[in-house]
């Protein structure tokens, strides 16, 4: 009741009129979005539709062409901002040889739980764990962030990107490198984290079925905004036709799996 | 036991360059960076020919000054063209060698000079730079240490660390500027064509050993000083260039480290 009380009064995230090209292709073209604090939505769309690059300018990794983003109702992101937002990648860029362990990657986004020079310690690890308990990575603290799996990444990225404790969580086709059983579980996690921390999620994906399971909202973008609204709303053949192009009945599909090859 | 003064002055710039190297390294090998560290190293060459061009009695400050200018172009190409790295790298490495071989071919009794410059002489090693090694590893080792937490980020993901507030350019460029001037300085003891290798050894050896990056920090910089100082330790008894003889005594540390390696983990695994 709190979350819908809260999304009534405020707006997490204003798009208005977004025009960005790239390499002179046009890739938006006047994105109009409004995601109200304390939602848990998703971003859908075909491949090129345009998805990263939305994403990328609400980190302020892209500068828009014209049109405006204003983020927690302060503004564009800027540094102020983004301190109140966390991002998940898809992954890393980490070479194997870069030996950084999960306690140190961990360390390294918050120095308070850095200790001297990363020097592990136990009051440390206390400290991680009130901070991100609930996320289970204790047991990986000690294994180097490039030999993990892509669900165990995704796990110690989510983690690493609450520990400001943001009010805003940004995450990037966060199932890409995860195995299907892996899926099911990351956005039960993913839900979980929402419940609890009643931050605003917004979820790229491509992932229709569990986008159908755990989003509020859902926001279909092929270069413009084509349709939004509840995930049984989105999800007609109709809406999604115009999305991706084709016939495609979700309903039918009950196996997990991604849809993206769908969009040509 | 008498220590002649160019050897004191020689194993002492060793001792200072040697860990700052191995430190550098850890960040130079995971942002593969070896081949960029490689170019203005070469860039170099062409910096000590204007040098004596000029009638300076010490190239040092033309050396450090063309390789940051050649690292400077490398950065602005990558921005502003669709050149790949390899490619920017790889122009700009042929190039400056090349301008520097004509220089030193049009002046007169320098010739002898390439050696020293190509391979490493410890005999050229004077007291200002030693001293100079000695400010460049209390500065750009105080500012690596104090950037830890930035640059690790930055190596890990680079959106993330723009996300995480870190001023993602500006802290590319300092990075940059750091280890050129580092690899510039240690052109004296190892040589144009062989400093990379105290740049990229140390940290690979150590990555064989370590569970941690704080542990492959420390033991960089450890195999950096005992293979910077031991092989220019080595190199006067044996009356040979200290260039090879550094290189030679870190691809042993190698050796031994990858042979550690297996062995932790074999014990690691045992039943």
């Amino acid at each position: 009741m709190d979350i819908a009380f809260r999304s009534q009064k405020s707006a997490a995230v204003e798009v208005r009129d977004l025009h960005v090209r790239l390499g002179g292709n046009p890739v938006l073209r006047g994105v109009n979005l409004r995601i109200e604090a304390g939602q848990m939505v998703a971003l859908i769309g075909p491949n090129g539709s345009g998805k990263t690059t939305l994403l990328r300018c609400l980190l302020g990794l892209q500068k828009p062409d014209s049109g405006s983003v204003r983020l927690l109702q302060e503004g564009p992101p800027g540094p102020g901002i983004l301190k109140r937002m966390g991002y998940v990648p898809q992954r890393l860029q980490l070479d194997p040889s870069f030996m950084l362990t999960v306690r140190e990657f961990l360390a390294i986004r918050r120095p308070l739980t850095a200790g001297w020079f990363w020097r592990p310690s136990r009051q440390i690890d206390a400290l991680l764990h009130e901070a991100v308990g609930e996320m289970d990575v204790t047991r990986l603290l000690d294994r180097p962030v490039a030999g993990l799996s892509g669900g165990q990444l995704q796990r110690v990225l989510i983690c690493s990107s609450l520990l400001n404790e943001p009010e805003l969580l940004l995450l990037d086709e966060p199932t890409a490198g995860v195995d299907t059983p892996g899926e099911a579980d990351f956005y039960e996690l993913i839900a979980e984290v929402h419940r609890r921390r009643r931050l605003t999620v917004v979820l790229v994906s491509h992932d229709l079925s569990m986008v159908y399971r755990h989003a509020s909202r859902v926001f279909a973008l092929n270069g413009v905004i084509c349709c939004e609204g509840a995930p049984e709303e989105v999800m007609n053949a109709e809406s999604l036709r115009q999305a991706y192009g084709i016939h495609f009945t979700p309903y039918q599909h009950q196996h997990p799996h991604s849809h993206g090859s769908h969009g040509h | 036991m008498d220590i002649e003064p160019f050897m004191l002055r020689a194993v002492l710039t060793a001792l200072f360059l040697g860990p700052l190297c191995g430190f550098i390294g850890v960040f130079v090998t995971a942002r593969r960076m070896s081949f960029f560290s490689d170019t203005v190293a070469h860039a170099a060459l062409a910096g000590v020919a204007l040098g004596f061009w000029l009638g300076l009695p010490d190239p040092t400050v033309p050396m450090i000054l063309f390789s940051l200018l050649i690292a400077g172009l490398i950065l602005w190409l990558k921005e502003r063209t669709a050149l790949l790295n390899d490619t920017i790298m790889a122009l700009l490495l042929s190039g400056s060698v090349a301008l520097g071989m004509v220089i030193l071919s049009l002046l007169k009794g320098y010739r002898g000079e390439l050696d020293r410059y190509l391979f490493g002489d410890i005999l050229s090693v004077g007291w200002g730079d030693a001293a100079l090694a000695l400010v460049v590893l209390i500065t750009v080792g105080s500012v690596l240490f104090w950037k830890l937490n930035a640059l690790a980020l930055l190596t890990a993901h680079s959106d993330l660390a723009h996300v995480s507030g870190i001023p993602v350019r500006w802290l590319n460029y300092g990075f940059v500027a750091l280890l050129t001037v580092t690899v510039a300085l240690s052109i004296r003891l190892l040589g144009i064509i062989l400093v990379t290798s105290l740049v990229v050894i140390p940290p690979a050896a150590a990555r064989n050993l370590a569970r941690s990056l704080r542990q492959q920090i420390l033991l960089s910089l450890f195999l950096g000083l005992i293979g910077a100082g031991g092989g220019v330790v080595l190199s006067y008894p044996l009356n040979l260039p200290s260039g090879p003889c550094i290189t030679l005594t870190l691809v042993g540390l190698f050796i031994v480290s990858l042979l550690g390696g297996r062995l932790q983990r074999a014990h690691q695994y045992a039943p």
